[in-house]
């Protein structure tokens, strides 16, 4: 439903988003991860036509953003939550938007209801909304005109924990009634909680793309950790299995897949309490993926 | 929501946002914050203000409603541009050209749309302000001045209409080329205060410039507007014409291309 392909956006001699290509699917949260400054807003202002390409183009069902009429009834958009006028009450900001896409002012109650934002919070002017409650008001603007697609920069930003949970429950019900969502953050666990499919950005470039196991399959070192009522006796198994193998904290570290652990714990007559994966996990992966981009270097040890 | 997957969307039966609807939109914006409306009602206020003032201290035989329509119409087109640039520079200043410019990709169509509610704006004001002129001349009839309901056509076109066009257009010239409120609002008093002073100064001390004068100053050329029979002559006509390429016609066109070209960020 959107295609991003070969996009390229130059500022000078920077290049604030150089040859990034990916499609996000109806029914599906699309993440798009990356550290601040990666060029995801970037990216995402040139899908809503706010920022010319330098080179290639974004899509969406087809056109080009500005080559939509009406677009709010076909795309919803938050770029930033704070981009609103701090002088109006959150109900007028919604009231602008329905007028301008020709919706009954009745569609700003329902939206108002579906964010949780209560009738006296509405009738605040948004300068004294916080950061969370701004969050929910730009998700109502972009739910507005029952768009089919969302194309939202780092919506979770604000929110707490059960806010985060709420977004990921509307917008999974939203992607399972067949929209696309695409959302930013540069918070891993964000994402994680919330998409179907990640696309990670780094420097500009796209470093990794694909669902969570696929990403986490490029974790080539392949290890199990185990715990077990007797560690020596598993450990001693592994080795003749032709594994690598360290004792690791309260239990074994194995250079093999969980399963070939399993195996050695029954012809060892072991008994396992505990056995799970050894690679790095989706935050190490994230790290390291864009570990060039990142502007604290976290080399292991740094800090000793 | 389409209940299957399509990978391409649908635009057939999705008209266009109307120009109506948009100029509405803008309209409402321009009043629907507490600064713009408080603006508004300060205008009209001050309006009031004048009326009464000059209702008590006008000669006798100046008190007609065609003076007192001249007086509001002085105040409002000193006034009516800011309005306007509110209007305008809101959208950066304020951001909220994010959301308006995703609404309504075609930039031109939200200037257009501007352009219209500026107008409306300034006509619903004129209207307010010419029924505050009809109170003007009541209050100056029951002091005791004659009544005098005639009105000049030349007034109420180039003193109150012309005049107040010239300053909805002048908002829309500083407020997009400078694209934030506080510098525009600066921008317009340095153009129509401190400008027409400094070049009244030196049309004094200098009679070649005086000359000069109302061929580059703006202000200056628009006085036959609002003076003597309110009819610019041939000459004055094209001294507004250079002097409002100057400063009207160059500075919207920039301004304009630039509020087309920006990124809003």
């Amino acid at each position: 439903m959107i295609e991003v392909s070969g996009l390229t956006k130059t500022y000078g001699g920077f290049r604030a988003v150089d040859d990034v290509s990916f499609r996000c699917e109806p029914g599906q949260v699309t993440g798009f991860l990356g550290p601040n400054g990666a060029g995801k807003t970037t990216t995402m202002r040139v899908m809503a036509g706010l920022t010319p390409a330098t080179a290639g183009d974004a899509r969406i069902g087809g056109h080009h953003y500005r080559d939509i009429p009406n677009p709010g009834l076909h795309v919803g958009v938050l770029l930033d939550a704070s981009a609103q006028h701090v002088g109006r009450t959150g109900r007028e900001v919604l009231t602008i938007g329905a007028r301008t896409m020709g919706l009954p002012d009745s569609r700003v109650e329902e939206m108002l209801e579906m964010v949780s934002l209560s009738p006296t919070e509405a009738k605040r002017r948004v300068r004294n909304y916080s950061l969370g409650m701004r969050q929910r008001l730009g998700i109502a603007h972009a739910l507005l005109g029952d768009p089919s697609v969302l194309i939202l920069d780092e919506p979770a930003n604000g929110l707490d924990p059960a806010g985060i949970r709420w977004m990921r429950d509307l917008l999974r019900s939203y992607a399972e009634r067949g929209g696309t969502v695409l959302l930013s953050s540069h918070l891993l666990n964000e994402v994680e909680l919330i998409a179907d499919v990640m696309v990670v950005i780094g420097n500009g470039r796209i470093v990794a793309q694909g669902d969570k196991l696929s990403l986490l399959a490029m974790d080539s070192d392949v290890s199990a950790l185990a715990s077990s009522l007797d560690d020596e006796a598993l450990a001693a198994e592994l080795r003749q299995r032709g594994f690598n193998v360290s004792l690791e904290g309260e239990g074994v570290r194995a250079g093999c897949a969980p399963e070939e652990v399993g195996r050695a714990a029954l012809a060892a007559g072991v008994v396992l309490t505990d056995l799970r994966t050894g690679a790095a996990g989706l935050e190490d992966l994230f790290l390291q993926l864009t570990a060039e981009t990142q502007r604290d270097d976290l080399t292991e040890g740094a800090l000793a | 929501m389409s209940a299957t997957a399509a990978p391409t969307l649908d635009l057939s039966a999705t008209p266009q946002v109307p120009m109506s609807r948009l100029a509405g939109v803008e309209l409402r914006k321009a009043l629907d914050t507490r600064a713009g409306r408080w603006f508004a009602i300060s205008i009209l206020a001050l309006v009031l203000l004048v009326q009464v003032i000059y209702a008590f201290t006008a000669p006798d035989d100046a008190k007609g409603f065609g003076d007192f329509l001249g007086v509001s119409g002085a105040v409002l087109g000193y006034f009516m541009p800011i309005l306007i640039i509110l209007l305008v520079t809101s959208e950066v200043s304020q951001r909220t050209g994010l959301v308006t410019f995703t609404l309504e990709p075609r930039r031109s169509r939200v200037v257009v749309a501007k352009f219209l509610a500026g107008f409306a704006l300034a006509v619903a004001v004129m209207v307010l302000a010419s029924l505050i002129a009809v109170g003007g001349t009541v209050l100056a009839m029951v002091l005791g001045a004659g009544s005098d309901w005639s009105v000049d056509g030349n007034l109420l076109f180039n003193g109150f209409v012309l005049a107040n066009a010239i300053g909805v257009l002048i908002g829309f010239a500083i407020a997009t080329l400078l694209m934030n409120t506080p510098a525009a609002i600066v921008g317009y008093f340095a153009y129509s205060l401190i400008l027409p002073i400094a070049v009244s100064i030196l049309a004094a001390l200098s009679p070649g410039f005086a000359d000069v004068a109302p061929w580059i100053e703006f202000n200056t050329a628009q006085t036959p507007l609002f003076m003597g029979d309110y009819t610019p002559t041939g000459e004055e006509w094209a001294q507004l014409a250079v002097s409002g390429t100057i400063w009207l016609v160059i500075p919207l066109v920039l301004g304009i291309a630039r509020l087309l070209r920006i990124e809003f960020k």
